[in-house]
């Protein structure tokens, strides 16, 4: 199978400098390699490394992120985005968006969009996007040149939809994407690089939205992840949670409004890191005060750190070790900060956790290492990464079961390759849907992309074979290849993700923050489909061109005048809806014919070989 | 190229791990699109060798998983074709299909013990399949009766295999 549908970065020219970026749940930091040694750099007013994730969106339009947002977080509670990452590639019905929160979601069908001051609806994607522009303006303003290519670290357990989100969002910030680098795998390079440890070590990485687990082998320069394992949806984040929820109840506030609720989230992020430190703290919302003791924030938790240590197990069972056969335990995350994390490290794994680099900060200078890595020519010998695919992929099958393709945890990158068999006599198209889990039941997984595969030459049931391979790349995102085996005739698939957008939005939204133009949604469905019509008029006339023979005048007429009419519809429509429609009279018209074409190709491609050999 | 061919072996089910290990992570040094240089081709083609690299190994470091693929080769697919490895002996589809039950009814009163206790039986009783099938394989490529015996035992080892992956599931359930 040719190899031209892969989606690949061309090989990228030095072009100022390469930063790592941890685009945080909480926080987020740009780091760099100056001198050979991985550093932050000031992220935010006053030189801090840490920018706190938090975006505001104001009336007039204009765009804040860091310290200054989040200081706008109490009086414009829906209009200041904070912990945009636990939105990334999620639907709008996600349970994420249900939880407590307030937020002000727009309706949409697919991706989650916030209501905000000023504009339009945003994507998580534009948020985190505008995070990242800021981090690269920091960038550039220490290195006083131009910064536009990034390794960004994702948590090894986000699936495809969150990939591809987090992707989109370098390219909105102008970024070039030279690797989605899991976040456990970039704290382990940048301990394994400091130290030049050699053995087995598992990463544990509680963040303020996402939890991670990696088991990574360090041997002569290449650092393997055996396994990984998590939950995208635990974090400290959800500490505040739960102690805002309970003192909402114990102070009686049933019904708490957007800015008491934003109130009683900051005050038990205050309240959870003070507890790390003492036994009670205070935490009050609209003037009334509720004490918190350090034991009931832990015996609040414990489900919660319980739920890591399953995720913990099963990443040890599928590397096949054993605890004991750990070299050393890595605490990365603000998370593992809270004492009773590290006591339940500590117990799981039977030893004390490093926590020699700070948690905070290991995860960038890990991902600037490895920026530095794929940049300079010069280093490329010393350390090579291979990471994992964190989920298993599969497709549907009859019955609504999944049928895996490949398994979590294989090496990437890497690919499978399937063959579907037609089960309708003269069947021209099949139905992928692509998922990725582990559970048995389609509707228990991760819906990835629908697609159709058209084009199958009309055939008996059971003749019609499709071979479709997929290509998980390095940054783990999956791209789709579909070969007719019958005729050898190769397809390009567009995959429609699930959950997300679509290039042409993602194409939209670049022009938008580029130019700030006005979203002109008409004129762009207008510009598809001449597009389309293009492409429609292009192939209709080669094979009018190459078969004329098979169509009688009468036929020929027909398909004239509708072929004229698109022409003419391409040229003048100002409504996409004609064209859309002056397409499906030329599809319609050419049907007979589209199928006597099909029947020549197939016979042409059966001659020259012997009965028998089918 | 084949599986073997990617590392340089003549195919055989038996197969230093640790040789096999060092050499992959040599071929990774070698091969991955990370250490590619020059333009998009090259990378390209970094990532199909890779892809072919990685592949490969998944399938020799597995034992059951190397055994179907020499089976494949002998032009015996278990995975794709149904007709392969049937006329499985109905004694033993009877016994597979009890233990399922018994798995169920284990799973139902939530008996974890007994869940465990049927695990590790299966695993052993699979365990002496696969090396029966070893045997067999080792004198397959010129044996057509040798092929169809590892081909019977492989069908076997696999609706033990899917026994376990089930034993697993309770077992990550009751994690939870």
């Amino acid at each position: 199978m040719s190899g031209g549908l892969l989606q690949i970065h061309d090989p990228l020219k030095p072009k100022g400098s390469a930063v790592g970026i941890d685009l945080g749940t909480t926080n987020s930091l740009v780091a760099a390699v100056i001198q050979g040694k991985p550093r932050c750099l000031p992220a935010d007013e006053g030189g801090e490394p840490l920018l706190p994730s938090v975006v505001h969106y104001a009336n007039d339009g204009s765009v804040l992120v860091g310290r200054r947002a989040s200081a706008l977080s109490f009086a414009h509670p829906t209009d200041t985005i904070r912990s945009v990452k636990r939105f990334m590639g999620k639907s709008a019905g996600d349970p994420e968006t249900q939880k407590l929160g307030c937020y002000r979601f727009a309706e949409s069908k697919s991706v989650v969009r916030f209501e905000v001051s000023g504009g339009q609806p945003v994507t998580p994607i534009e948020v985190s996007g505008e995070i990242l522009r800021a981090l690269k303006r920091q960038a550039e303003a220490y290195f006083s040149g131009r910064v536009e290519q990034a390794v960004i670290t994702v948590p090894a357990y986000f699936d495809d939809a969150q990939r591809q989100a987090t992707k989109d969002a370098g390219r909105l910030a102008g970024l070039t994407v030279l690797r989605l680098l899991n976040e456990p795998t970039a704290a382990a390079l940048a301990y394994g690089l400091d130290k030049g440890s050699q053995g087995t070590f598992a990463v544990y990485d509680l963040g303020g939205g996402t939890f991670d687990i990696s088991i990574l082998k360090l041997l002569d320069g290449i650092f393997e992840v055996k396994s990984t394992g998590g939950d995208s949806a635990l974090g400290g984040d959800d500490f505040d949670r739960v102690i805002a929820h309970r003192v909402l109840e114990a102070l009686g506030i049933g019904h708490p409004s957007p800015a008491q609720v934003a109130e009683a989230l900051s005050a038990a992020r205050r309240a959870k890191e003070e507890l790390s430190a003492c036994e009670l703290a205070e935490v009050s919302v609209s003037g009334r005060a509720r004490a918190v003791a350090r034991v009931e924030f832990e015996a609040w938790i414990a489900p919660l750190i319980q739920k890591t240590g399953v995720a913990c197990k099963r990443a040890l069972k599928d590397a096949g070790l054993r605890p004991a056969e750990i070299d050393g335990v890595v605490l990365v995350g603000g998370s593992t900060r809270v004492p009773a994390v590290r006591r339940f490290v500590s117990s799981l794994f039977g030893r004390e956790a490093l926590r020699d680099i700070d948690p905070d900060q290991v995860v960038a200078l890990g991902a600037a290492a490895q920026a530095d890595l794929l940049t300079s020519q010069e280093r490329q010998d010393e350390v090579l990464l291979l990471d994992v695919l964190p989920l298993s992929l599969g497709v549907e099958t009859m019955g609504g079961l999944v049928e895996r393709l490949i398994p979590r945890n294989s090496t990437i990158p890497t690919a499978a390759a399937q063959v579907f068999t037609t089960f309708q006599d003269g069947q021209t198209g099949m139905d992928v849907h692509v998922v990725q889990g582990e559970r048995e039941m389609v509707e228990d997984c991760r819906s990835l992309a629908r697609f159709r595969l058209t084009g199958i030459p009309p055939m008996s049931a059971g003749l019609g074979r499709v071979e479709v391979k997929y290509q998980v790349d390095a940054d783990g995102i999956l791209s789709v290849a579909a070969k007719e085996l019958t005729t050898g005739a190769s397809q390009e698939i567009t995959v429609r993700p699930s959950h997300g957008l679509s290039d042409e939005e993602i194409e939209q939204m670049l022009l938008d923050s580029i130019e700030n133009a006005e979203g002109d949604v008409k004129r762009r469905l207008l510009r598809e489909q001449q597009v389309e019509a293009e492409r429609v008029l292009k192939d209709a006339g080669k094979q009018l061109r190459e078969n004329a023979d098979l169509l009688s005048d009468g036929e020929r007429a027909a398909i004239d005048t509708a072929f004229a009419r698109l022409e003419e519809e391409r040229r003048s429509a100002t409504e996409h809806l004609r064209i859309q429609e002056a397409i499906r009279a030329l599809d319609e018209a050419c049907r007979p014919f589209v199928e006597r074409v099909m029947n020549r190709a197939l016979r042409n491609a059966v001659a020259g070989h012997s009965v028998e050999e089918y | 190229m084949s599986h073997f061919e990617v590392f340089g072996l003549p195919p055989s089910f038996h197969l230093d791990l640790d040789a096999l290990e060092r050499r992959y992570r040599e071929l990774s040094l070698e091969l991955h699109p990370d250490r590619a240089r020059g333009d998009g081709a090259a990378r390209r083609a970094a990532v199909e060798r890779t892809t072919a690299l990685n592949d490969a190994y998944r399938v020799l470091k597995d034992p059951e998983r190397r055994a179907c693929y020499l089976l494949c080769l002998a032009g015996v697919d278990l995975e794709h074709d149904e007709r392969a490895g049937s006329g499985l002996p109905p004694e033993f589809l009877e016994r597979i299909l009890s233990l399922h039950e018994e798995l169920d009814a284990a799973r139902r009163s939530a008996a974890l013990e007994e869940v465990r206790r049927m695990g590790a039986e299966v695993k052993a009783e699979r365990q002496a399949l696969l090396d029966q099938a070893a045997s067999a394989l080792a004198t397959a490529p010129a044996d057509r009766a040798a092929i169809d015996r590892a081909a019977g035992l492989l069908a076997k080892v696999r609706y033990f295999s899917r026994f376990l992956e089930e034993v697993d599931q309770i077992e990550e359930e009751a994690l939870e």
